[in-house]
């Protein structure tokens, strides 16, 4: 494999950056900060991290917000998925694991040199499965998909692509009107910050977009998924500035998790 | 009336203010030290002059409004445009080289950052008329001076160069999705969607071998970088690129900055207009790039005859921010934080006098209008910082705040008694 980004190689002998940088370090007393999503994705983060050989903190049930790995070498703050991307761009951490569709949707400027194993899961397009009909055996995203909307404006039985403004709710404001945007349909996008699946039980949308695991939940409340958006999975992203300014470092870990996706 | 501002601009003021207006002159001082000269470009001008040259995201971020015939104008989103316009339509016929500098607010409608709102201040060079490394190697060494005098002690110069990509680009002979896909991948350091490209594209194997050797094409050791590049050309512009680069790294030699250089061939972002060597200014502690620049061949020749131009734009907030979080507050910004003394001249016409004398040997004195009552003037000097006091009674009684905060009488004034540091006071006074 030799398609890997090498952050930059410093000469060891000299490396202005390592005497200072020690002072420097206001914030922390690590070298790194590292970002990691509380919630789905945080176990699997932090076993894929061990695995990598990283120190990991001891401690994460503690609610010190700044927590140090178990031998100091780097500092870990859990924080919401959202705000992995934005703290990364802002050099607030260097490093950060969230999903692909964090990242897509927020789009920060990060660099993304990695995609890790686990986190599996796909942003789709939603619909009531008694108003939606996919012919078994039939390629979903080639089928005739009718969805009747009686509860909007349009005529029942109107394929989704003929559907002049469906009505969409999603934790994925971006991504979703770029989708219907790219099939020339203007959507009336609702940005809720979850439970989505409550948008055509309660009337409030025609269809969803929401992340789709194992689809239970959307069986649960007969919706059944039209089209996928985006298959998503954990990503490393770093900062811009870290990535050139601590690159031996980064590119440490960076290796090291290559390791374990290759 | 609400006291409201738009989103993205902000009030600066007292100390906050008086550090950026000082900022920016030195840095101004500093591009002067070098030759260059003012420029003072208009804050709008037509949209058609600004925009034509800019990618989608900043011709996206530009503030328009129509003018009362109907023309469409801009708010200038920086500053290289409207120079190359004035020496491409009127200086075109001076001596080249030119060399010119600036500093004022841009506008653009983005997102606020760390660092920078949608009304934030540039301070930048450009050198028009030279074709040469040297006049990159210039630029890169002024932009190095800049961020030290700037008060930054550790920064790095990400150089690229945008020939090369372009070329390898041209050689590859690719779809317009294929090359989106290619750029994708590298505008985010991305191995996976690399990875994706060369499997979705077919190549053959010594371009195969020129995209995958892209990654590698990072780094500080300069020689090796180039080197390693130089194995995958695949036309004569990319040999052209790399052989540029090393003699502008070779130009550098002279200026003692290349230990601050890092390669990054792969670094294709916001690049607009540029057509050679390009770069950006990091430093630790901010995320985000505090300046950037670049040589664009093409730009001056939209508004005349055609001259290959070379300049760099630095962030005024964001060194600000950066210098904050290094903690280097530079020593002659923090010296001159003095606040005023206060005089309260008794409707004494010689004390007007005596003060306006003052004020001429350069000592900062600010003169009660209110017909303050002594008591007063010592609760307003309390809560506002004042740590001397000239009270008239036959000449000044020159009071000073001790480090307990109260004013003691020193006596009739001595002017050199009023320069002395008092940085003490201030720091007393914050605790």
């Amino acid at each position: 494999m030799t398609t890997s980004f090498a952050a930059p190689v410093r000469n060891p002998a000299s490396d202005p950056e390592k005497s200072q940088s020690s002072s420097k370090q206001a914030a922390t007393e690590q070298s790194l900060l590292f970002a990691l999503p509380k919630g789905r994705l945080a176990q699997d983060s932090l076993s894929f991290l061990e695995k990598a050989g990283l120190s990991i903190p001891t401690d994460t049930a503690s609610r010190k917000l700044v927590l140090p790995a178990a031998d100091g070498s780097i500092g870990f703050v859990m924080a919401k998925p959202r705000d992995v991307p934005t703290y990364v761009e802002h050099g607030a951490a260097d490093l950060g694991i969230c999903g692909l569709d964090v990242v897509r949707e927020t789009d920060r400027a990060v660099y993304e040199p990695l995609l890790l194993p686990f986190g599996h899961c796909r942003l789709s397009v939603a619909g009531p499965a008694d108003r939606t009909t996919v012919q078994s055996g039939e390629n979903v995203d080639s089928a005739d998909l009718s969805v009747r909307t009686s509860l909007s404006s349009h005529l029942p039985e109107t394929p989704l692509r003929y559907m002049s403004q469906p009505r969409v709710a999603t934790e994925f404001p971006r991504l979703t009107r770029r989708f219907f945007a790219d099939r020339g349909v203007n959507a009336e996008i609702i940005t809720l910050g979850g439970s989505v699946e409550l948008g055509p039980i309660l009337g409030l949308s025609d269809l969803i977009v929401d992340v789709v695991q194992t689809g239970a939940t959307l069986r649960m409340n007969g919706l059944v998924e039209i089209r996928t958006i985006l298959e998503s999975q954990a990503v490393l992203v770093v900062n811009r500035t870290s990535y050139q300014l601590k690159s031996s470092e980064i590119n440490r870990i960076i290796e090291r998790m290559r390791i374990l996706t290759d | 009336m609400n006291g409201h501002v738009p989103f993205g601009v902000a009030d600066y003021f007292w100390d906050e203010a008086r550090r950026r207006q000082s900022l920016l002159n030195q840095l101004m001082e500093t591009f002067r030290g070098w030759g260059y000269g003012d420029v003072i470009p208009p804050m709008f001008e037509f949209d058609s002059t600004l925009s034509a040259q800019y990618d989608d995201t900043l011709r996206k971020g530009m503030y328009r409004f129509l003018d009362r015939d109907g023309s469409t104008l801009s708010l200038r989103p920086e500053f290289t445009t409207p120079v190359a316009r004035l020496v491409g339509a009127r200086l075109h016929d001076w001596p080249m080289p030119q060399r010119f500098c600036y500093g004022g607010s841009v506008f653009r409608y983005l997102e606020p950052q760390a660092g920078r709102q949608r009304e934030f201040w540039q301070v930048g060079g450009e050198l028009i008329g030279a074709p040469t490394p040297a006049a990159d190697a210039e630029i890169l060494a002024l932009t190095a001076t800049a961020l030290r005098v700037a008060g930054l002690t550790d920064f790095r110069l990400i150089i690229g160069h945008i020939r090369y990509y372009r070329s390898l680009l041209e050689a590859l002979a690719l779809t317009p999705q294929q090359a989106q896909q290619l750029q994708w991948a590298l505008e985010r350091k991305s191995e996976p969607l690399l990875a994706d490209f060369l499997r979705d594209t077919p190549l053959r194997t010594g371009q195969r071998q020129a995209v995958e050797t892209l990654p590698h094409l990072v780094g500080e050791n300069v020689d090796s970088i180039l080197s390693l590049a130089e194995r995958h050309i695949q036309n004569s512009g990319m040999h052209e690129a790399l052989q540029n680069l090393r003699q502008i790294v070779d130009a550098l030699t002279g200026y003692d900055i290349l230990d601050s250089l890092v390669i990054d061939l792969t670094e294709i972002r916001n690049l607009g207009y540029y057509t050679g060597v390009s770069f950006e200014a990091m430093t630790p502690g901010l995320g985000t790039a505090v300046g950037s620049g670049g040589r664009y061949d093409d730009l001056v020749g939209r508004f005349g005859p055609s001259q290959p131009a070379v300049g760099v734009a630095l962030g005024v907030d964001r060194l600000l921010v950066a210098r904050q979080r290094q903690e280097e507050a530079d020593a002659a910004t923090s010296a001159d934080r003095r606040p005023p003394a206060l005089a309260l001249p008794q409707g004494n016409a010689g004390a007007l006098a005596l003060v306006q004398k003052m004020r001429e040997t350069g000592l900062h004195i600010q003169v009660d209008v209110n017909n303050w009552t002594v008591d007063s003037a010592f609760a307003y000097a309390a809560e506002t910082g004042v740590c001397d006091i000239l009270l008239w009674e036959d000449g000044f009684q020159h009071h000073r705040r001790d480090e307990r905060g109260d004013f003691v009488l020193l006596g009739r004034l001595e002017e050199n008694r009023l320069s002395p540091p008092t940085g003490a006071c201030r720091e007393k006074l914050r605790t």
